[in-house]
C-alpha cells in the first residue's frame, strides 16, 4: 500500500546524509523538512517524558508521520491524483508549524501540540466539502473503529486501547475523549480503517436502549439463524446485523396480511416476476443462501452490477461478507399495478406562528383518530402538570424532546403517521418560533400540502410574524394546497364567535392570495385543538359552536378532501434516477445501527440497492427499508421513508446530504444562478441558503439582472434588489453543495427570509 | 510588533524598517506589509552539503541571515504563520545568488523590510497600525446552533476560525433519548475543544451566540462543568461569558452579533465593532436606496473623482485584500484612491479582510463609499468594465484578481456553466 511505502521512504530519507543540495526550490523544501522533522523529535520526546511517557525515536516519528499523513491524505483526495513530488513538498509547512509552535508553546503537552498541528493543517488545506473535511461529524450511531495510528506498541495507542476497554466509560468515550485522542479520532478517516490490515477490534458498545418501536414483526432474535461461524464478528461489526434484518424482512412479510404492501407485493411477485422469493425456500434457507452467496438465482438487474463494483472496492483481505442482493424488482411497474389497492395518501406540514396551537391540534387529531391512546395523554397530563405546563399535554405527542417539553415550544418538526379508513397521512408538525424557521423549511420541503394554524384571538402577532413568513415559505417550497385551521375558537370572546371566524378568514384569504395561492386551493376550518371541537368530531348541537357543522367540514374531513391528486407525472418521476435528501441520520435500532430518513423526490429504491451519497461520494447498500414505520420492499418518489444502510461509515452522512442513484449521482456545486423573488432587499452579500433540510452559508456574488413576470430583462446588473422584484443572481458556496436544476431554494439573511426561487 | 529602527524617507518612501514580531497577530501585519518584489532580510536555517576532498559528503545545518527578493507569500491564519518565498538577493558563503529560499518569519526575531517601489501611504499606515502598542482587544466567540459550533478568536484585525465542530445530531423521535444524549456529547466536544484554546488562568471575554436557546444551553453546560469542581479554573471563565442571539450558527452571523447593542455595550469600543457598524451603516443607507451609498471599484472611483467623498461625511471603506494584489499597478490604483479621499478630507477605513465586516465588503467588490451628496446613476454605462469583478469573490489569501482570469478559489467560478460543479 502506498501509505506504508511512503512511511518507509521517508524514514530512510530522514537519516540520509547523502542528500543533494540543489537550487531547485522543491528540493530545498524537503531538505528543510527533514531538518525540522529532526528538530521536532527531541521536542516531542521532552514533552512526552515530562508527561511520564517514554517512546522511541521511531515511535515518535511514526506518530508524527502518521498524524501528518492523515491530514495530508485529505489533500490527496481533494486533488484526486496528487503527485509524489507534491507529497514531498507538503509536509514542509506542517512540520514547520509543529516545530515552531512546539518551540513557542513548550509548556503545552504533546497532545495539545498534536491536535493543534492537526487543526492548523485542517483549516488550511482541507476543502470542507470532501469527506475528510467532515471528520468532525461525530455521528453517534456507529462507534468509529479507529486505526492504530501510533503503531501497536505506542503508549498513546495503548492508552487509547485501555480507554476503549472501559465498558462503563465507553459511551462517553465514543466521541469526547479528551486531548489529542479525540481530535485524532475525529481526524481519522474511515478509509484508513479499511486500508489498515488489522483494524482494532472495537466491540460495539451498547450505547442506546433498544428503541421501543411498534414492530409488527417478531423480535429479530427469535427468527434469526445463528450467524455463520466463519464470520469473525468483531472484524466487521457493522455487518453483524445483516442476518437479522433479512430474517426479519423475509420471514415477516408473508404473515402480514394486515399490511397492504406486503400482501400485494407477494401477489404481484407471483404474477409479475418469474420467481417468487416467498414461495421457494424457507426464509431461513434464503437467508443462509444469501449469506453464503450460493442461493437460488434471483432475477437480477442493474443493481447487481453495482453491488459487484462496491465489492471490488473492498479490501482483498476482508473476510467473505454476507452480500445484500437486490431482488431487481421492477418498481415502477409494481407501483402502477398496486395503484388500485392504495389509499390516497399525503404528508402535510403544520405551519403558523409560535403558540398558535399547532402541536396541540395535532395531538388532538391523533388522539381522536385513535393513533394515540388516552392513557398516553393522561400520562403526559400528569407529567406536564409537574412542570407547570399542563396545557401542553396534547402538544407533547409532537414535542417529544426534553427541551421542547420544558419550554413548551416546538424546536424541530415532528413526524407522525396515521391512517383513516379513507387515507394515509404523515403529519409534519413544524415549529412556529422564528429561530426555528430553518427547521420549518426542512419539514415543509417534505410535504404535499400545508395546514396553516391561526390563533383566531392572536391574528395580528402572526400577521407580522411567522403566519406571514410561513405562508411565503410554503409557497417557496412549492406547496399549493392549504388548509387553514382557525384555532382556539373556544377561547374567543364570545366563545365560537362566528363573526371572529369570518373576519380571520377574510384576512388570511387575502394574505394567501397575495402570496400567490389560488382560491380553490384554500380551505378554512373553524376548530379548537384543545377542546377537540371540529377536529375529528363535530361540535355538539347544544354548544355555541353549533353553527359550525352547518357550513364546515371537520379538520379531518377537510384533510381527506384536500389530498392533492396524484399527477400523471408521478409515474414518470418514479422512473427517474433516485434522489432523496437526508433529513436525519440516526440509529434505527440495534440491528440497524445506521439509518437515514427523508422523502424520495425522484426515482425509487429497493432493498439491496447500492446508492451513492453526495457530497461525500460514498456508496451505501440498502439493507432495510420502511415506509410509515412498516418494512417494505421498495419505496418510490413522493414517499417519506427510512432506509437502513450498511457498508458505509456514519461520517459520510449528514442531514442535508443527498442519497442518489450511483449511475446518475446528483452533482456537487460551488455556485449556481437562481431566479428569485425578492421579499426583502439584497445586495451582493453573505446569506443563508436553505434547500430543504440543507442550510448552507453562501454568498450572493453577483446581481445579474432584474426580470419581469415573463423573465425578460428589466435591468442589467442592478445595484440593489428590492422587495417585490424578480431577479437572476449568482450564489456561491464555500463548500460544495449537492444541487440540481429546478430545485427550490430559500435565501435568508439576518434571520429574515429575503428571497426564494429556483436553481437554474 | 515593535519597530526596532527605520530609515524611511518621508518624501520618496525609500528606505527600510527593522521590525520585531512579538505576538501571533504580528504575522498578519507582516503579511499585509510585505509585497512581491520587496527585499526581506531575516534569519534562516539552511542545510549545506560539504564535500570533502575524499569525495564523501556531510550535511550541516547553518544559521545564517538571508536577504531575498520576495516572489510569494503564504499566510496561514489558523497558525499565524507567514512563509515568504523568494530568490536570494545577497550572496553569502552558504548560498548562491538567485537560489530559492523560503523564509519563515518567527516571533521574537527581527526582520528587515525594504520596499521595491518605496513605502506608499497605505504601507505607512499599515506599518503604524502594526507597531501600535496600545492594549489590544481580543475575545473568543462560539457561534453555534444544534450540531454546529464555530470557535473563533476575534482580534482587532482578524477573526480566526480555530475549530469548526460539526456533529450529526439525530432528530427527536418518540420514545428515544438519542437526541438529548447526543446533544450533551456535542456540548462536551465543543467544550473540550474550547478549553484547548482558552487560557483559563487569565481568560479573555467569551461570547457565545446562537439562534434560540443553544447558546444558553451551552452556557449552562459550562456552568455545570464548573460546578462539578473538576476544573477549578473554570470559575475564572464564568463571569467572562456573554450570551447573545444570532440569526444562524454560521460564522457570518458573527457580524450582526458583534454589532448588536447588547454586545457592543459589553465589549467596549473595539476596532472590529466600529468596522462592523460602518459596514452596517452602509448597508442601511443603500437599502434605503439612498444615492449617497455606492459600491464597487468603478463606482467608488467615479464618486471620488467627482469629489463626493470628501469633507463632511465622505467615507471610503476599502478591504485590505485589495492592497495585497500581486500586481503593483493594481495596488497603486487603490493607494491612489485612498490618497485622494484623504486629500479631499474624507474618512478612510481600511477593513480587514479577515473580519466578517471586511468579508461583507469584499462581496461588494472590496470597496464602497458614502458620499456627501447623492449621485444619480453612477453605475450607468459601465457594464463592460464591471465584468472583471463578476463573481465578487476573492481567493483564500484575500488577493483580488483584477484581470478576471481565475476569480478567487480555483474552480469556484466558471462562467460557462450555470452551475459550477466541482
Ligand atoms: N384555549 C385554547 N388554547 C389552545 C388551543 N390550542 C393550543 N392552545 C394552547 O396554546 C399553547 C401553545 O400550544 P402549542 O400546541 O404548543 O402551540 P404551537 O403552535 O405548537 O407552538 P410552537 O410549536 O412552539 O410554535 C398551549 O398552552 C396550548 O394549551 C385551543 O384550541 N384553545
Ligand atoms: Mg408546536
Amino acid at each position: 500500500m502506498q501509505r506504508v511505502k511512503n512511511v518507509d521512504y521517508d524514514e530512510d530519507e530522514l537519516y540520509d546524509d547523502d542528500e543533494e543540495y540543489g537550487a531547485d526550490p522543491e528540493e530545498s523544501y524537503s531538505q528543510e523538512d527533514r531538518d525540522n522533522f529532526a528538530a521536532l523529535i527531541p521536542v516531542v520526546r521532552a514533552e512526552l517524558e515530562e508527561a511520564g511517557s517514554r517512546a522511541s525515536n521511531k515511535e515518535i516519528q511514526n506518530a508524527l508521520w502518521n498524524y501528518y499523513w492523515d491530514v495530508g491524505k485529505s489533500d490527496a483526495e481533494a486533488s484526486a491524483a496528487a503527485a509524489d513530488g507534491e507529497k514531498q513538498e507538503k509536509p514542509k509547512s506542517k512540520f514547520d508549524q509543529a516545530a515552531e509552535r512546539s518551540a513557542r508553546d513548550i509548556a503545552d503537552d504533546f497532545e495539545d501540540a498534536a491536535s493543534m498541528l492537526l487543526s492548523m493543517a485542517w483549516f488550511r488545506d482541507v476543502p470542507w466539502i470532501l469527506p475528510p473535511g467532515r471528520q468532525d461529524y461525530l455521528v453517534p450511531a456507529t462507534p468509529i473503529s479507529r486505526p492504530r495510528l501510533l503503531g501497536g506498541s505506542s503508549k498513546l495507542a495503548k492508552l487509547a486501547e485501555e480507554r476503549r476497554k472501559k465498558a462503563a466509560a465507553a459511551s462517553a468515550e465514543g466521541s469526547v475523549a479528551n486531548g489529542a485522542l479525540s481530535s485524532l479520532d475525529r481526524l481519522t478517516k474511515p478509509k484508513d480503517f479499511k486500508e489498515n490490515e488489522a483494524p482494532s477490534a472495537v466491540a460495539e458498545p451498547r450505547k442506546y436502549p433498544v428503541r421501543k418501536k411498534r414492530e409488527p414483526t417478531p423480535p429479530p432474535a427469535e427468527e434469526s439463524p445463528p450467524p455463520p461461524p466463519a464470520e469473525p464478528e468483531q472484524e466487521k461489526p457493522d455487518l453483524r446485523a445483516s442476518p437479522t434484518a433479512f430474517a426479519r424482512t423475509l420471514s415477516a412479510s408473508p404473515n402480514q396480511d394486515i399490511l397492504p404492501a406486503a400482501t400485494t407485493l407477494s401477489e404481484l411477485l407471483g404474477s409479475g416476476q418469474s420467481e417468487d422469493p416467498f414461495q421457494g425456500p424457507s426464509p431461513d434457507d434464503t437467508l443462509i443462501s444469501h449469506l453464503y452467496n450460493t442461493g437460488p438465482t434471483k432475477p437480477k438487474q442493474t443493481a447487481n452490477g453495482l453491488t459487484k463494483k462496491t465489492e471490488a472496492l473492498k479490501l482483498d483481505s476482508a473476510p467473505p461478507q454476507p452480500k445484500l442482493r437486490s431482488k431487481g424488482l421492477d418498481v415502477p411497474k409494481l407501483w402502477a399495478e398496486e395503484k388500485a389497492k392504495r389509499k390516497p395518501s399525503a404528508a402535510f406540514v403544520v405551519v403558523g406562528h409560535v403558540d398558535h396551537g399547532k402541536s396541540t391540534l395535532m395531538g388532538r387529531l391523533l388522539l381522536d383518530v385513535g393513533a394515540v391512546s388516552q392513557r398516553d395523554i393522561d400520562k403526559y397530563q400528569r407529567q406536564a402538570s409537574e412542570l407547570g405546563k399542563a396545557s401542553f399535554a396534547l402538544a407533547w405527542v409532537m414535542d417529544t424532546s426534553t427541551e421542547e417539553r420544558e419550554r413548551g415550544v416546538t424546536f424541530d418538526f415532528a413526524q407522525h403517521h396515521f391512517s383513516t379508513p379513507k387515507a394515509d397521512f404523515t403529519i409534519l408538525d413544524a415549529p412556529g418560533h422564528r429561530d426555528f424557521v430553518p427547521n420549518m423549511i426542512g419539514g415543509a420541503s417534505m410535504a404535499d400540502m400545508a395546514v396553516l394554524v391561526v390563533d383566531a384571538n392572536q391574528l395580528d402577532s402572526g400577521m407580522k410574524g411567522q403566519t406571514r413568513e410561513h405562508i411565503l415559505l410554503a409557497k417557496a417550497v412549492g406547496l399549493k394546497k392549504v388548509v387553514v385551521a382557525v384555532n382556539k375558537l373556544d377561547a374567543a370572546r364570545p366563545a365560537w364567535s362566528q363573526q371572529l371566524f369570518e373576519s380571520v378568514q377574510i384576512d388570511i384569504r387575502k394574505l394567501l392570495a397575495e402570496s400567490g395561492f389560488a382560491d380553490e386551493d384554500i380551505k378554512f376550518v373553524p376548530c379548537s385543538g384543545l377542546s377537540g371541537a371540529n377536529v375529528v368530531n363535530q361540535p355538539k348541537a347544544s354548544s355555541p359552536a353549533a353553527w359550525v357543522p352547518k357550513a364546515h367540514f371537520t379538520l379531518l374531513q377537510t384533510l381527506e378532501r384536500s389530498i392533492p391528486p396524484t399527477k400523471p407525472t408521478t409515474q414518470e418521476t418514479i422512473k427517474q434516477p433516485l434522489r432523496m435528501q437526508i433529513i436525519d441520520v440516526f440509529r434505527g435500532s440495534v440491528t440497524n445501527p445506521l439509518s437515514v430518513a427523508g422523502r424520495i423526490s425522484s426515482g425509487n429504491v429497493q432493498n439491496g440497492d447500492v446508492v451513492t451519497t453526495q457530497p461525500s461520494g460514498e456508496k451505501a447498500a440498502i439493507k432495510g427499508l420502511e415506509v410509515s414505520d412498516e418494512p417494505r420492499e421498495f419505496a418510490v418518489a413522493g414517499q417519506i421513508c427510512t432506509l437502513h444502510l450498511s457498508e458505509i461509515e456514519a461520517q459520510h452522512l449528514r442531514s442535508g446530504d443527498v442519497l442518489c442513484s450511483s449511475q446518475h449521482p446528483v452533482r456537487v456545486a460551488r455556485g449556481f444562478t437562481a431566479l428569485i423573488e425578492l421579499l426583502d432587499s439584497l445586495l451582493p452579500q453573505p446569506v443563508d441558503v436553505h434547500l430543504g433540510r440543507l442550510h448552507a452559508p453562501g454568498t450572493i456574488s453577483q446581481l445579474i439582472e432584474t426580470v419581469d413576470g415573463r423573465g425578460e430583462q428589466l435591468k442589467r446588473r442592478p445595484r440593489l434588489l428590492k422587495a417585490g422584484q424578480r431577479a437572476r443572481v449568482r450564489i456561491s458556496f464555500e463548500e460544495g453543495v449537492p444541487l440540481a436544476v429546478g430545485e427550490k431554494i430559500v435565501v435568508r439573511s439576518a434571520g429574515v427570509t429575503a428571497a426564494y426561487g429556483t436553481v437554474e | 510588533m515593535r519597530l526596532i529602527k527605520q530609515n524611511i524617507e518621508r518624501k520618496t518612501g525609500e528606505g527600510s524598517a527593522v521590525l520585531l514580531p512579538e505576538e501571533p497577530e504580528d504575522m498578519w501585519h507582516a503579511y499585509n506589509l510585505i509585497r512581491s518584489n520587496d527585499l526581506l532580510r531575516a534569519s534562516a536555517i539552511r542545510k549545506v552539503i560539504n564535500e570533502s576532498g575524499s569525495g564523501s559528503r556531510s550535511n550541516e545545518r547553518v544559521h545564517t541571515t538571508l536577504t531575498i527578493r520576495v516572489t510569494k507569500l503564504d499566510f496561514d491564519p489558523q497558525a499565524s504563520q507567514l512563509h515568504v518565498s523568494g530568490r536570494v538577493a545577497e550572496e553569502n558563503k552558504h548560498v548562491k545568488l538567485g537560489s530559492y529560499h523560503t523564509l519563515d518569519l518567527e516571533l521574537q526575531r527581527n526582520f528587515t523590510l525594504e520596499k521595491s517601489e518605496g513605502w506608499d501611504s497605505v504601507a505607512l499606515d499599515t506599518l503604524k497600525e502594526a507597531v501600535n502598542q496600545e492594549a489590544k482587544a481580543q475575545l473568543w466567540a462560539v457561534i453555534m446552533k444544534e450540531g454546529l459550533a464555530n470557535i473563533c478568536l476575534v482580534t482587532d484585525h482578524q477573526t480566526i476560525l480555530r475549530q469548526k465542530i460539526e456533529y450529526n445530531l439525530p432528530r427527536k423521535r418518540a420514545g428515544s433519548t438519542d437526541h438529548e444524549k447526543q446533544m450533551q456529547k456535542f456540548f462536551q466536544t465543543t467544550f473540550d475543544s474550547l478549553l484547548r484554546q482558552l487560557d483559563l488562568a487569565n481568560p479573555k471575554p467569551l461570547l457565545i451566540a446562537s439562534p434560540a436557546y443553544t447558546a444558553t444551553q451551552f452556557q449552562s453546560f459550562i456552568k455545570a462543568q464548573a460546578a462539578s469542581g473538576a476544573n477549578k479554573q473554570l470559575n475564572n471563565l464564568l463571569p467572562k461569558i456573554t450570551v447573545a442571539q444570532s440569526a444562524s450558527g454560521h460564522l457570518h452571523s458573527l457580524n450582526e452579533v458583534l454589532s448588536s447593542p447588547a454586545v457592543t455595550a459589553k465589549l467596549s469600543d473595539t476596532k472590529f465593532a466600529r468596522e462592523t457598524q460602518l459596514v452596517d451603516n452602509f448597508f442601511t443607507l443603500i437599502r434605503k436606496e439612498d444615492n449617497r451609498a455606492w459600491y464597487g471599484p468603478r463606482e467608488s472611483e467615479k464618486a471620488v473623482e467627482q469629489g463626493a467623498v470628501g469633507k463632511g461625511g465622505g467615507v471610503l471603506l476599502i478591504s485590505n485584500g485589495l492592497f495585497r494584489s500581486q500586481e503593483i499597478k493594481v495596488r497603486n490604483r487603490w493607494v491612489k484612491l485612498v490618497d485622494e479621499v484623504k486629500e479631499q478630507g474624507g474618512e478612510v477605513r481600511v477593513l480587514s479582510s479577515m473580519h466578517e465586516s471586511g468579508r461583507r465588503l469584499e462581496s461588494l467588490g472590496g470597496v464602497a463609499v458614502i458620499c456627501t451628496w447623492p449621485i444619480e446613476d453612477l453605475d450607468e454605462g459601465e457594464v463592460a468594465e464591471e465584468e472583471m469583478h463578476e463573481d465578487g469573490s476573492v481567493n483564500e489569501n484575500g488577493d483580488w484578481d483584477e484581470n478576471g482570469d481565475g476569480h478567487g478559489v480555483e474552480g469556484r467560478v466558471d462562467h460557462e456553466e450555470d452551475i459550477d460543479f466541482l
